[in-house]
């Protein structure tokens, strides 16, 4: 598997406690074999999940964000993810004029059952990041504009 | 600050895949880290106390536990961690074991992971407040939803208790399932004999509120103070009036209305009593199949009724009544036994499903207990079970055991016999279940004393020929194909997700699974407690249960239901948002998205408008946050800082190591 | 009468009831105009309306509440209001909406470019036509090629919202997908072209706040997350990450409530586009949510509400 060898690259997840931090938890007891890029914030609700905070990771280095919460309908606050599915559905189609790849980003459902689920999830997104490689560096970037300039 | 920071091996849990003493060592390097080590097991009470010690001589004000998953031991730290003298909110636990030691066995990499959600954990908690939690009052009425016996036994326990108990059922009468029974395994005692005098008890107790033919429509609020709006579907008879003499079934011309007690074998009245012993004993009609509602004139039921309660006009009524916990016992549903087309389900009047089958065999049933092939009414002599029809199947998604399939047939198989003493008996089963008291035992019995001829392997096709059923299957251990032909094809069909129970769990805002049972809050350690303060489960909407099982569940979750009203106040979670009024600006999209009503909008002593939380109704989903533009309303232990200090932790130091 | 006179007579009958009114007058050269107030009748006959009058006045109205305002709309500018009724950040009983049909404004750029506007001493619209008068030579230039970019798609030149209207609807004039095809042309370049072209803006950008400033819906004024520590989103450093977060954080704070009045970057100094961000999102919530901010006053922001069922939205089940 390409994503276990070499170098790691920086992955976000920020998940809801009830749902997905669950099923990360229900994949861990199960003992099933994930990459180790992942980072996991926990979040009491994707209700909570600021699109910004996405950004901010994606503009401070992490290579990839993933956020997950409870399916639609099984809110443990009701009505969060449905707040979230628009708010971040927003956020998906509103990188690419950013300048951030949207393949760097991803949000998804997984219940506190679903840990197979949540291996796969994983393992996909992983390999999905390493695809993409690490992310366009903003020093860099402003040294190659001054070079460009110069020259 | 001063934290410490405690690294847990579990054992070899942790610390066979994560060199836990470099993670220790390293966390000393992240600020504010005063005290860094390893505990083998934090959690245990040499570990606890480890904790509260260095705490103390090292005057502690925020500690990190580096272990197992918070959803696991976050509250056994912040209670080690107060009686030591600190606010249980100043813990942060990093998870090690779920998320690094248990998916992925390179030591470096998970050492350098574990060290990182260390720092992740260091960084928010250098942002934690201590927070103190509010009381509020609770009104100590427990709704139970769903009248089979779980849910009586969780209603009779609360009442007992000196509970106000509301009990609600969809059907016209309680007993649920249990009640369609004849005998129950493994003691072939009459099912009707023993649930009968808890249905009674459950009518005459003087804290039960039975409603029946109703339904959950809306639930809000939260626990200490539910409020559910049940609606209660028009019967067409005035329950307060009806006296359950039965005339109006006597009298009623639509003879042929679909019989649901039993399942569908024989036919009832458009008005009827469900069964004789039902609780409450009370008629209603069946609009479908009832001649005054299908052509509009008839009314001889209203013309014969005594007491005058039949009512065409009636309509749904919906009530609201106001509960402090909620016990869900909905029950399950059974397989569509038509799906599996190579049984002949639906297709042959002869193969019947076992709940069928039940109400033939039993004494009160349409057959008056007298097993008889439905095409012809003749006494069958071989009589096939097939087992796991809608159970252990993946093609159908249905990959789990039903668990009580197999004793119910060794019963059934066993019934027959004394029913039917020249008949032979075959079940084909894929493996025997049956690990409960004197489950096994009872199986070779069936076998042994009663004949029943037992084939491993699947059935691959039934088809008529000559007026009987050909049952082709596989004997495994003989290494054979094998046909029987059978008068009557008995399926042993497994148990699904209660119609509608999905709905319910989002109206409880509860979780439920793929296959709509509701999940329980920890598969070992919280069985009938969901994730929802105050929603309680018992019986087969968790998952298949057999009916001690239920009981037990029942009597378990009116426990809890118990033990959290024991208190007269109940404690709020204080992790919840919170207006800086200096930065609100008044525009109260905040108030809009809430989800519970907990931020009204107050005038500030300047006139301004300003928004403000009331802590007891917050629930701390944080979605007010996220609306506010200018940060003014926080979800405390959640907030923004909290949270951008652990982005921060992930990824600025990511890119000093990799871009410096 | 003329549409200026009639704005003019509207005003002074209403004068007597309200604080102040906001309007334009002739700024410190033939092709500014400047916001100012009119407290008194003798102030109404500075009042101006022609194509340099490119503010839009509202911006000025969260910051006056507790007054009775009258205010002077063009057709987009009007959005704005709305919105700002919508959001109940201002009360629309007191405030006095005079509306102007308007048919473009000039682009200060644009017109530079154009001609040398060191030595104009006179400019005038008349129609399509720009007249500008540089010492004794005049030279005439279609409006069309001056005008702001946001006009070339207008799609609401009339007022939605207001008490008078001075002079006759016009016809909508612009081409409403030329905005998006530009943004699709820019979508189209590949992800790093775009990365580095940020980061070029972005290198521009001196954090003036110009462009939040000139927000009318940018109503935390003196709370905006730019600025403060509790929460602490940026730092105070003026480089490229943190002046990128800003602009993104300020277009999403405006998702489903940008009315497209473009004042941010017509105040940036450093001529960074940044609408382009807003144009994109009202795009895309336009696509998903089938909404447009500051048309309906009793309408809710997409991002308020939610449908228990997403029929645009394709949830990534994987």
């Amino acid at each position: 598997m390409p994503v276990m060898d070499g170098r790691e690259l920086r992955i976000v997840g920020f998940l809801c406690n009830w749902c997905s931090y669950g099923g990360a938890d229900t994949a861990g007891v199960a003992r099933f074999d994930q990459p180790t890029d992942l980072r996991i914030v926990r979040l009491p609700c994707t209700g909570r999940m600021d699109p910004l905070f996405v950004i901010k990771a994606l503009l401070s280095g992490a290579d990839g964000v993933l956020v997950s919460g409870c399916h639609p309908r099984d809110c443990h606050y009701s009505e969060g993810n449905f707040y979230a599915r628009r708010r971040l559905e927003v956020l998906k189609q509103f990188l690419p004029v950013t300048g951030i790849d949207p393949e760097r980003f991803e949000y998804t459902w997984v219940s506190a059952s679903e840990g197979q689920k949540w291996q796969e999830v994983v393992t996909k997104f992983t390999e999905r990041i390493h695809t993409l490689g690490p992310a366009p560096v903003i020093a860099d970037a402003a040294e190659r504009l001054k070079a460009a300039n110069l020259g | 600050m001063r934290i410490g920071v405690f690294v847990c091996h579990c054992g070899s849990n942790i610390a066979g895949t994560v060199d836990v003493v470099s993670v220790a060592e390293a966390s000393k390097m992240f600020p504010d880290v005063v005290y860094a080590t390893d505990e083998v097991y934090t959690c245990s009470e040499p570990g606890q106390k480890a904790i509260q010690d260095a705490v103390r001589e090292h005057r502690l004000d925020g500690v990190v536990v580096a272990s197992c998953s918070p959803r696991m031991h976050e509250n056994t730290f912040r209670r080690a961690i107060e009686k030591a003298g600190l606010n249980r909110y100043m813990l942060e636990m990093a998870n090690i074991r779920e998320h690094v030691s248990w998916i992925g066995k390179d030591k470096e990499k998970n050492t350098f992971k574990s060290t990182e959600l260390v720092h992740m954990a260091v960084e928010k908690l250098r942002r934690n407040q201590p927070l103190v939690p509010k009381t509020f009052e609770i009104d100590k009425t427990v709704l139970v939803v769903g009248g089979g016996v779980a849910g009586i036994q969780a209603a009779l326990d609360c009442a007992d208790g000196g509970l106000d108990v509301i009990l609600v059922e969809r059907e016209s009468s309680i007993g649920g399932k249990m009640a369609k029974l004849d005998k129950t395994f493994p003691t072939v005692d009459c099912s009707t004999c023993i649930l009968g005098p808890k249905m009674v008890d459950v009518a005459q107790h003087p804290n039960i509120t039975l409603m029946t033919s109703s339904e959950v429509d809306e639930v809000n609020g939260y626990v200490g103070n539910f409020e559910v709006t049940i609606r209660r579907k028009a019967t067409y008879v005035n329950n307060d009036l009806c006296t359950g003499c039965g005339l109006c079934s006597a009298k009623c011309p639509s003879k042929k209305a679909l019989d649901k007690f039993n399942e569908g074998v024989g036919q009832t009245t458009a008005i009827n009593i469900p069964f004789p012993q039902a609780i409450p004993k009370k008629a209603a009609i069946d609009p479908e199949y009832c001649i005054k509602f299908t052509k509009g004139k008839c009314g001889v039921c209203a013309k014969v009724c005594p007491t005058g309660a039949v009512n065409y006009e009636q309509q749904d009524e919906l009530k609201t009544v106001k509960v402090g916990a909620v016990i869900a016992a909905t029950g399950y549903s059974l397989f569509d036994h038509t799906r599996l087309e190579q049984y002949g389900g639906g297709r042959y009047p002869d193969v019947v499903t076992s709940l069928q089958y039940e109400r033939m065999l039993s004494a009160s049933g349409p057959t008056g207990g007298h097993i008889k092939r439905p095409s012809n009414g003749e006494e069958p002599k071989n009589i096939v079970f097939i087992q796991c029809v809608g159970s252990r199947d993946k093609s159908i998604d249905r990959p789990y055991c039903s668990g009580f399939c197999c004793m119910y047939t060794a019963k059934q198989a066993i019934l027959t016999k004394d029913h039917l003493p020249d008949s032979q008996s075959y079940v084909f089963y894929m493996d025997i279940r049956a690990p409960g008291k004197l489950y096994d035992e009872f199986t070779r019995r069936a076998m042994e004393e009663y004949g029943a001829r037992y084939v491993r392997g699947r059935v691959s096709m039934v088809y008529p020929k000559d007026g009987k059923l050909m049952v082709r299957g596989a004997d495994t251990l003989a290494g054979t194909q094998m046909e029987v032909d059978a008068d009557l094809v008995v399926l042993a069909v497994g148990a699904e997700a209660e119609t509608g129970a999905p709905q319910l769990a989002e109206k409880l805002r509860i979780s439920y699974d793929k296959y709509g049972f509701f999940l329980e809050g920890h598969p070992k350690l919280r069985p009938v407690e969901t994730n929802t303060a105050g929603v309680f489960l018992a019986g087969s909407c968790q998952g298949p249960k057999d009916i001690p099982s239920s009981v037990g569940q029942g009597s378990a979750a009116a426990a809890k239901v118990l033990a959290l009203f024991a208190k007269d106040m109940l404690e709020s979670d204080p992790a919840v948002a919170e207006v800086n009024q200096r930065r609100c600006v008044g525009c109260l999209k905040c108030v809009r998205t809430c989800p519970f009503g907990a931020i009204k909008e107050i005038e500030a002593r300047d006139g301004s408008t300003k928004a403000e939380v009331i802590d007891t109704v917050c629930q701390g989903c944080g979605i007010c946050s996220v609306t506010c533009p200018h940060g003014a309303i926080q979800l405390k232990h959640f907030t923004d800082n909290q949270i951008l200090a652990e982005v921060d932790a992930l990824c600025l130091s990511w890119m000093d190591e990799n871009y410096a | 009468m003329s549409r200026l006179d009639t704005l003019k007579e509207q005003i002074r009958k209403a004068l007597p009831d309200l604080d102040l009114v906001i309007g334009w007058e002739r700024g410190f050269d033939p092709f500014h105009a400047t916001p100012f107030h009119i407290k008194e009748e003798a102030d109404i006959d500075r009042l101006i309306f022609d194509a340099t009058c490119v503010h839009n006045l509202a911006s000025f109205l969260t910051g006056l509440a507790g007054k009775k305002v009258g205010v002077v709309v063009k057709g987009c500018d009007s959005r704005t209001v709305v919105q700002l009724i919508q959001e109940k950040l201002i009360d629309r009983e007191s405030v006095v909406i005079f509306g102007l049909p308007c048919t473009g404004v000039l682009d200060k750029a644009k017109l530079k470019a154009a001609v040398d506007l060191t030595r104009v001493s006179a400019l005038d619209v008349d129609g399509d036509t720009v007249r500008i008068t540089s010492g004794d030579e005049t030279v005439e230039k279609d409006l069309k090629d001056l005008q702001a970019t946001k006009c070339d798609s207008c799609k609401y030149p009339n007022p939605l919202e207001f008490d008078h209207l001075a002079g006759k609807p016009v016809e909508p004039h612009g081409d409403e997908a030329v905005q998006y095809d530009r943004i699709k042309a820019f979508e189209d370049t590949p992800v790093e072209e775009r990365f580095d072209f940020w980061v070029g803006e972005m290198d521009r950008c001196i954090r003036c706040y110009a462009c939040r400033n000139a927000c009318p819906l940018c109503v935390c004024r003196d709370h905006c997350i730019g600025d403060s520590r509790d929460p602490h989103w940026l730092s105070q450093e003026t480089d490229i990450r943190n002046k990128w977060m800003f602009q993104l954080i300020h277009a999403m704070h405006l998702a489903g409530r940008c009315t497209e009045c473009g004042e941010c970057e017509r105040a940036c100094p450093m001529d960074i586009p940044v609408l382009m961000f807003k144009k994109k999102l009202s795009s895309i919530v336009k696509d998903l949510f089938n909404y447009e901010s500051g048309v309906d006053p009793t309408a809710v922001p997409p991002l308020f509400t939610f449908q228990v069922d997403e029929e645009t939205i394709n949830e990534r089940g994987w």
